[in-house]
């Protein structure tokens, strides 16, 4: 090895690069500096206007009128009804904490670690139930708060994991059963699916809210909230499962074959052989599929619910604060980034990491 | 259980097997013994059927009339005779389908941990032994994308082998190897027949169905035209077929 002297591409200076890709022309080095001078506009005035030219507290919020910048003392004044929405002032720390569970539990179902059904079930099944204890009262001398008025960052969070954990199993149960060789099994699996995805999520929402309580006996509705979530879960799985199928099917049968000869069961086969696959050929449009998931939990506002986005409009929606509503969604956009982005970056650690030993 | 100190059963035994797909008749009236030790190489023109008959024998493709028995078990819908064959007769495939989520060592060990149920030490301590005979130990950790060819097939040859099968099924083991991959895998081959495996090969390898077949098997349409030793195989063939298909892949 060492006595073969090893060649290496010619290093290209940065400064070239740029000159290459941006100032080649005199037309690519007008379209750069135009493109340059807009960004950095943009961004100052957002800057100005969000942090300079600003205003802070609550008891400042006389000077909002004359100032050019963001009036954040709306934030200042009703962040308690943003995060908690109609949940009772004084328990505030008990949705605090729950959101905090419900996180924690989120991020750790992310780390490689937990990734077994045992650990995965155990870690889920503590996390809801201490979501649900700190939530709904009832045991350790906290007080009973009903669902209808959960609301705001814990609810739009319990939405969006309750709507993941359940609607990923039935995904796959789903997209295996679109795949059966039974063309009967196959048939009815494929027109549940259809059938949901060509309905409206809206649709859904509002005969799991209001049309299902005169369709089901009594001891089966549940709470309104639960209703809701399964019909989200449902409508979430049938996408999902479409994903997950497109995932099986770019998996080349000689895998299943080969799982065959080596004597493998059924369920060893696809929990060792094709789901791994599966998954990392369509983690793009699965994490896609979260993405959205997230954002579309504010549509549980039209059945009654105060998720996050509908406590943001509550809070600005009473007496001098009705003109700051810009302030108060660019602050609630700022918590959806948050979440979504990470859950994008999240993606994309995943693609690198499965993509080891891909070629 | 199968009975491996009876050697008068024989390995396979197919009679009279037919098979469709849809309309096409691809077996026809297939009789065909296999004896225990016995290597056996099947070759014909492409579509002759000679994949679908190996692939028949360990039910990755139904045979719709006539019996094939396997190590005196016969193949049937029975799942319990189908699992138990499958863990007797090992496949070696074309395209190596090794799994390529898996690392080297792991595609290994798979069934021999969830079928054998053996332990993960015990598990690693045989897959290295076997990858060891393939001449790839250095290679374990690694992931089959950052393998040859040749050493990929290497590596789904010693999966095989890692489940101790009685039979193994050679479908066109180096028809997707470059030329100077072929040697490598056929020497694992050749030594493999040397310690008396049973061993049923689609290739076109004639140099070494020559030098290890106890038999060479022709097929077209469907049919076994012809069958002999390999010097009478390649020496005096009996069928004009046989001849054609002879003077086709060995003119160059």
């Amino acid at each position: 090895m060492a006595n073969t002297p090893t060649t290496l591409p010619p290093t290209i200076p940065l400064t070239h690069t740029i000159k290459q890709n941006l100032f080649s022309s005199p037309f690519n080095t007008l379209v750069t500096l135009l493109t340059a001078a807009f960004f950095i506009t943009i961004t100052y005035k957002f800057v100005d206007w969000a942090f300079i030219s600003s205003i802070w507290s609550t008891e400042d919020e006389p000077l909002c009128k004359e100032a050019t910048g963001a009036c954040w003392s709306v934030i200042d004044a009703r962040h308690r009804i943003i995060f908690f929405g109609l949940f009772p002032y004084e328990e505030h720390w008990r949705s605090t904490l729950a959101c905090v569970v419900m996180i924690a539990t989120i991020i750790a179902s992310c780390v490689p670690w937990f990734w077994s059904t045992a650990k995965l079930s155990t870690l889920w099944l503590l996390g809801f139930c201490t979501f649900y204890i700190l939530m709904h009262g009832g045991l350790f001398g906290l007080s009973v708060i009903t669902p209808e008025r959960w609301g705001g960052l814990a609810l739009t969070i319990f939405i969006f994991a309750a709507v993941s954990i359940i609607g990923m199993p039935l995904s796959i149960v789903l997209a295996l059963g679109r795949r059966s060789k039974l063309p009967v099994i196959a048939r009815l699996f494929g027109l549940f699916i259809d059938f949901f995805r060509s309905l409206p999520l809206l649709t859904i929402l509002f005969t799991a809210a209001v049309i299902t309580p005169f369709l089901l006996p009594g001891w089966l509705q549940g709470d309104k909230l639960y209703r809701v979530i399964a019909g989200f879960a449902i409508f979430f799985a049938c996408y999902q499962a479409e994903n997950i199928r497109a995932g099986l099917q770019a998996i080349p049968p000689g895998q299943d074959e080969a799982g065959l000869t080596l004597g493998l069961s059924y369920m060893q086969r696809v929990t060792r052989i094709q789901l791994p696959q599966a998954f990392r050929n369509s983690l793009p449009a699965i994490v896609n599929q979260f993405v959205i998931t997230f954002k579309e939990t504010s549509i549980v506002t039209i059945v009654g619910f105060f998720e996050i986005l509908a406590s943001g409009s509550a809070a600005f929606g009473t007496g001098k604060w009705t003109v700051y509503y810009i302030e108060v969604y660019v602050f609630i956009a700022a918590i959806y980034f948050i979440f979504v982005f990470s859950l994008s970056r999240y993606g994309a650690y995943l693609e690198r990491k499965l993509r080891v030993g891909h070629g | 259980m199968v009975d491996q100190s009876n050697s008068d059963i024989p390995a396979v035994t197919m009679t009279q097997v037919n098979k469709w797909y849809g309309d096409f008749h691809v077996l026809k009236d297939i009789n065909l013994q296999v004896a225990d030790g016995e290597k056996v190489v099947v070759c014909g023109p492409s579509g002759s059927g000679k994949s679908t008959l190996i692939r028949c024998i360990c039910k990755l493709e139904d045979h719709q009339r006539g019996t094939i028995n396997v190590l005196g078990t016969e193949l049937n819908d029975n799942i319990a005779n189908i699992d138990e064959i499958r863990r007797e007769v090992g496949m070696v495939f074309q395209q190596f389908n090794l799994f390529p989520h898996m690392t080297v060592l792991e595609n290994c060990t798979l069934a021999l941990t969830l079928v054998r149920k053996k332990s993960r030490k015990e598990a690693d301590a045989i897959a290295m032994q076997f990858l060891k005979k393939v001449r790839i130990p250095e290679q374990s950790t690694k992931y089959p994308g950052e393998l040859s060819g040749g050493q990929q097939q290497r590596v789904a040859i010693a999966r095989s082998l890692c489940m101790n099968p009685e039979i193994l099924l050679f479908d066109e083991p180096t028809s997707a190897l470059d030329p100077e991959m072929i040697s490598e895998v056929l020497d694992v081959m050749v030594a493999l027949a040397e310690e008396g495996m049973t061993m049923v090969c689609v290739t076109h390898e004639m140099g070494f169905a020559r030098r290890v077949a106890d038999r060479v098997i022709f097929m077209d349409e469907g049919e076994i035209v012809e069958q002999n030793s390999p010097q009478e195989f390649f020496d005096n063939p009996e069928n004009e077929r046989t001849k054609l298909f002879l003077s086709q892949i060995l003119q160059h």
